[in-house]
């Protein structure tokens, strides 16, 4: 308040004409005001002083804070001395008006009270997480006889476990620190809480779209009997993500994939990536085929591992057919490319050889494969392509046969006309 | 809704029968009679004439089965004819506006329920073998027709050859290289696609450059009448926009007379013109024979 007062008085003694103001101030709403209004042409002339005699004087980073200028005359200056200005006009005066506070530190009583609450209430899924960890230990060296056979014992511990794991995330998930680190996409995959809001975020949203998508096109029952995904898979090419089911042009599609599979569980694991068409159309049994455009197995993932370029695996231990380009021959409907993960059984590598003799491109269907490696589809996504200005070009740089056929619809034959029974009318 | 009816009609009849001569002990009296008249029936009279009772059994509409089930069909054949869904399309179905169902591919009619799809509803289905048995498991996949024929030859002359003639009209042109890529390119998206390579297309831009100090646009056309470059609403297709078209005779200058609604004279001359060009016509059509029948007395139009 003492401060106060000598801010007022001092500009009272700089401006007499505003006396009459001096009784309002006393007032505790209208002293904020007074200050504010002190406090600003101070912290103005701060930041936006200028080298006196022009600008031809070189600029002072001291002076000049790029970050938080927001006069255009202040922009142009550092515009015409080379340097960027990062954001919008808008965010540098956000900037510059909040200072970095770190959160936890944030001056609001509320939010400070609510923390505490947080604190105790992680403390206490600490010392809960400890507890079941030393029950887990006792209950791995009990013998199995004592608690009611092996396989009792087994169940219990993976529901024990499964339980520590609920605990790690709940110590962590109401934390705001935690909230704002997933939010700017800064979480640490291999933490459970981090992983939890993911998987979380995939359930609202995103796994609905491709579970939409995979329904509507008919990928499930055509490619795969039934799918429940359990991993987020997003196709891309190049740096171009493509959304579930979208009609990718054909020189895009020339060039491998990229994908990004996000398993929400952890641990390493050994995985088979499969590209299938069902669209494949066989003018012999007027039916439609299966081609398998790219297949790799024994792809490690974890939930960390973030991208997999499909043109990167090793062509040695890794990939059992190389990209092929996706195509539609002209005047046949779209053809949909399904992109399908599937998890080795108990994580155990596949043995190349024998996928590569038993996996020709054509003919290749998931339900074979799952059945020949006992794979289980765990992510899914597809797109579409369709026959554009630059299949023809994309199929003969890829040496495929059949740029130059066209299919056109067949004929049906009406049926005969039924003669009438004259007799019946006399 | 009632009442203030009967009370009016209350009202009147006390004012017309009782040798009560005030109004007012009239209207005094008026609520009693009402209640009375509440009390009253009024039974419902039978409107004889009228269309209202008119003959409701009109002719027949013809609904019900088309095919039997078992029974060959090709695409667009009428299975059943209904009133509502009284059967739903099911298998290689489709419904039509007053709900008939017909079939969308040539095969075999079923009658079936499907209770994983719809508890009550019953389906038409057409599978493609006559032995197949409808609904299909849910998680096989689906039973599909390519109906289909490769053809050899797509349409349009090959592309290489194309390139080479409109080169060769450009250098008699007098090296107009450009009209002669955008002809090429035209013949390419109607027909076969120039790109050997796959890069042509990059190379071959949205705006094809400048020609003699102005930019090539859309609206500038080749030497066959084509635009020389794509109109972007018909994504890459050398298709004239339909506001183009409307600004036709615009661009070939062709002039319309000003119609004045009093001027008889030029009205007079328009139909003269007019009958002449239909005699011109008929004469044509009847190919020089001369038929004599009805004929002559159609002069006068």
């Amino acid at each position: 308040m003492a401060a106060l007062k000598t801010s007022s008085s001092r500009w009272l003694a700089s401006s007499p004409v505003r006396r009459p103001i001096v009784l309002r101030t006393l007032t505790t709403t209208s002293s904020h005001r007074v200050d504010a209004e002190a406090g600003t042409p101070s912290a103005a002339a701060e930041s936006q002083s200028v080298p006196p005699s022009g600008a031809k004087a070189p600029l002072d980073p001291r002076v000049l804070d790029p970050n938080i200028v927001t006069l255009p005359s202040m922009e142009r200056k550092l515009r015409r001395a080379g340097i960027a200005l990062p954001g919008s006009r808008r965010r540098r005066a956000v900037l510059k008006s909040a200072p970095h506070v770190p959160l936890e530190k944030m001056p609001y009583q509320c939010f400070q009270e609510a923390r505490k609450v947080l604190l105790a209430d992680r403390e206490e899924k600490l010392e809960q997480i400890e507890a079941q960890r030393g029950k887990i230990l006792r209950l791995l060296e009990q013998d199995p006889s004592v608690s009611g056979g092996e396989l009792a014992k087994k169940t219990r511990l993976h529901s024990m476990r499964r339980y520590l794991e609920k605990l790690k995330v709940q110590a962590d998930v109401n934390d705001p620190a935690v909230k704002k680190r997933f939010e700017d996409g800064e979480g640490d995959m291999n933490k459970p809480v981090y992983r939890f809001l993911a998987d979380r975020k995939w359930h609202e949203y995103p796994r609905k779209i491709v579970m939409q998508r995979i329904t509507q096109m008919n990928v499930v029952p055509d490619v795969l009997p039934h799918i429940d995904p359990i991993y987020e898979v997003n196709v891309a090419f190049g740096r171009r993500r493509i959304p579930p089911g979208d009609i990718v042009d054909s020189r895009i599609s020339a060039s491998p994939a990229t994908l990004s599979i996000q398993p929400f569980d952890a641990g390493e694991r050994l995985a088979t990536i499969a590209v299938v068409d069902p669209d494949v159309p066989n003018v012999e049994t007027d039916n439609f085929g299966s081609r398998c455009h790219y297949l790799a197995t024994n792809v490690p993932l974890s939930p960390a591992t973030g991208k997999v370029s499909l043109g990167r695996l090793s062509a040695e231990t890794q990939v059992v057919l190389p990209w092929m380009p996706p195509f539609s021959q002209k005047g046949l409907q779209y053809q949909r490319l399904a992109v399908v993960v599937f998890e080795q059984r108990d994580g155990a590598p596949t043995d190349l050889e024998r996928m590569r003799l038993s996996s020709p491109r054509d003919g290749l269907t998931m339900r074979q494969l799952m059945a020949r490696f006992l794979l289980k589809p765990v992510g899914i996504n597809m797109f579409r392509t369709v026959w554009d200005e630059g299949t023809e070009g994309v199929m003969r740089k890829a040496e495929i046969e059949g740029w130059d056929i066209e299919f056109q619809r067949k004929k049906i034959e009406p049926l005969p006309k039924k003669r009438r029974n004259l007799a019946k009318y006399r | 809704m009632l009442l203030p009816r009967t009370y009016m009609l209350a009202l009147r009849a006390t004012v017309s029968n009782s040798p009560i001569s005030n109004v007012l002990e009239a209207l005094r009296s008026a609520p009693s009679q009402t209640l009375q008249n509440l009390a009253r029936v009024r039974y419902a009279h039978h409107q004889s004439e009228g269309r209202a009772n008119g003959v409701k059994d009109g002719p027949g509409k013809r609904l019900g089965a088309k095919k039997t089930a078992g029974q060959y069909v090709i695409p667009g054949h009428i299975i059943f004819r209904q009133r509502g869904t009284k059967w739903f399309p099911g298998e290689n179905c489709d419904m039509g506006r007053d709900h008939t169902i017909f079939a969308a591919r040539a095969g075999y009619v079923q009658f079936y329920r499907d209770p994983l799809k719809h508890p009550k509803r019953q389906y038409i289905g057409v599978t493609f073998d006559r032995d197949d048995k409808l609904p299909y498991p849910p998680n096989a996949p689906r039973r599909r027709r390519l109906g289909m024929v490769a053809t050899d030859s797509p349409s349009g002359p090959p592309a290489e050859s194309i390139a080479a003639s409109a080169a060769a009209e450009a250098d008699m042109s007098g090296g107009n290289a450009l009209v002669a890529a955008a002809a090429a390119q035209a013949h390419n998206s109607r027909g076969r696609d120039l790109m050997a390579t796959g890069t042509v297309a990059r190379e071959v831009p949205r705006r094809l450059g400048r020609k003699g100090g102005r930019s090539v646009s859309y609206l500038d056309r080749g030497e066959d009448g084509m635009p020389l470059a794509p109109n972007a609403r018909t994504r890459g297709m050398y298709r004239e926009a339909n506001w183009e078209i409307g600004r036709a005779a615009e661009r070939e200058g062709i002039k319309v007379k000003k119609w004045v609604p009093g001027d008889r004279w030029s009205a007079w001359r328009q139909r003269a013109k007019r009958r002449e060009r239909a005699q011109q016509m008929s004469a044509m059509r009847s190919g020089g024979k001369k038929k004599g029948k009805g004929k002559k007395g159609r002069g006068k139009k």
